[in-house]
């Protein structure tokens, strides 16, 4: 299960958290965590949307 | 005057120190940490899941968690073979017997960007040798394999462990592969190099040949994993241009942890109370964000990993805020933002540390292949 991370200084999305161990992952192609992660979605799961409002 | 040339494959001095063919007087290794001597993530691993890594840039991977293990920074505390340190060991901890499509094995990836010179996938495809030292409790034919990045494209190989619970040396030649998809000069997976620890008839391919096959060990090799309690330890591990294993390339320690830091960086208070991560450029409302450069440059914008979400504080002049949340965001190969969200108002100006309780915090920045 993931979560979509809201930066909190600019709002902007551009990281999901992996809720198990709460990893950040960024949206590289490169990384192979995002990779599992486009797997996942590929698979027709939905992350959770990101929090709202900033720290 | 006029020079000869000197063409061998391999050339030994007469106390018996070799040199290899192709790349020998720099980074003749391919492997990273073939003497097992970085461990980042900790020394002991219990029943990894397939893909994790244990010591740095060494991945499990397998298709059942029924089959556990443990992997160890020198397991059982055997003496290395002469001129080695560290071991990577691995013990089975259930009895295991694949089926026809499992697959368990331990081993590492090469970026292509180490690798290719090789030109494999082309008419100009170089012969490599891989070499290492092993030690069992088990005996027979065993086997491994050296794949491309997307497992279509395979070398099964085989090695014969003669005598149980003793080091013995093994080389594996390996035919440069003028066939198959490989990634060439890039960030990506170069090659595959992996020992079994079991595997089922389809994963199994005829040795010394390379196959369009997801092959993950040779016919006939022994399931290590069938074995409650057997044991398979590693090191010195060398894969190398050229049709001969030479000694093995001993980098210093710092050079091999800073190859390893393109791939993972732990950071680590060390039990250190208040060690400061970085500066915060300005703090909003309950929390803080840094800026945070990585020591080298990462293969990929890295994963990150905390070791608690609650156990950092936002440290100013005038007080402290502890974190409720840790995050990351922004980041890119060289410097990524650490943000940390607090159930108090933070002031300027703000240091993310961890904190005061010596206890020790990680913050994890994988970038692994």
């Amino acid at each position: 299960m993931y979560k979509l991370l809201k930066d909190p200084t600019y709002g902007q999305v551009k990281d999901v958290q992996r809720l198990s161990d709460l990893a950040c992952i960024p949206f590289d192609p490169d990384n192979t965590d995002y990779q599992a992660y486009l797997k996942w979605v590929a698979e027709g799961n939905t992350p959770l949307p990101a929090d709202e409002g900033a720290i | 005057m006029a020079y000869g040339t000197v063409n061998a494959e391999q050339m030994t001095t007469q106390s018996g120190f070799t040199l290899g063919a192709g790349n020998s007087s720099s980074f003749k290794n391919r492997f990273i940490n073939g003497n097992m001597a970085i461990s980042q993530r900790g020394t002991s691993f219990t029943n990894p899941a397939s893909g994790d890594y244990t010591l740095d840039r060494y991945q499990y991977r397998s298709t059942n968690s029924s089959q556990t293990l443990t992997v160890i920074q020198n397991a059982g505390s055997v003496t290395p073979p002469v001129g080695f340190s560290y071991y990577l060991g691995c013990t089975m901890t259930s009895a295991y017997s694949p089926i026809s499509t499992d697959r368990f094995a331990i081993g590492q990836n090469i970026e292509g960007f180490n690798m290719a010179d090789f030109a494999w996938g082309t008419a100009n495809a170089k012969a490599v040798t891989l070499s290492f030292w092993v030690y069992s409790s088990l005996t027979g034919t065993f086997g491994g394999a050296v794949k491309n990045s997307i497992e279509d494209y395979a070398y099964p190989f085989s090695f014969t462990i003669n005598s149980a619970n003793t080091w013995e040396f093994k080389t594996v030649a390996i035919t440069g592969p003028t066939a198959g998809t490989w990634v060439g000069a890039t960030n990506g997976i170069g090659a595959r190099i992996y020992w079994s620890l079991g595997a089922g008839s389809t994963r199994q391919g005829t040795a010394g040949t390379w196959a369009v096959a997801d092959y993950w060990s040779a016919t006939g090799a022994v399931n290590i994993c069938a074995t409650n309690g057997a044991t398979f330890y590693v090191t010195g591990a060398q894969f190398e241009v050229g049709t001969v294993a030479t000694s093995f390339d001993y980098r210093s320690y710092g050079t091999e942890y800073l190859l390893c830091l393109r791939y993972t960086f732990v950071w680590n208070s060390n039990g250190q109370s208040y060690n400061w991560i970085g500066t915060s450029g300005f703090t909003t409302g309950s929390g803080a964000t840094v800026n945070f450069n990585y020591p080298v440059q990462m293969r990929a914008t890295p994963t990150v990993t905390f070791s608690e979400q609650n156990k950092f504080i936002a440290d100013y002049y005038n007080g402290n805020a502890t974190s409720t949340a840790m995050s990351a965001s922004f980041g890119t190969q060289n410097a990524i933002r650490i943000n940390l969200t607090a159930s108090t108002p933070t002031n300027y100006p703000t240091f993310i540390a961890n904190n005061g309780d010596a206890g020790n915090r990680t913050i994890t920045f994988n970038s692994e292949l």
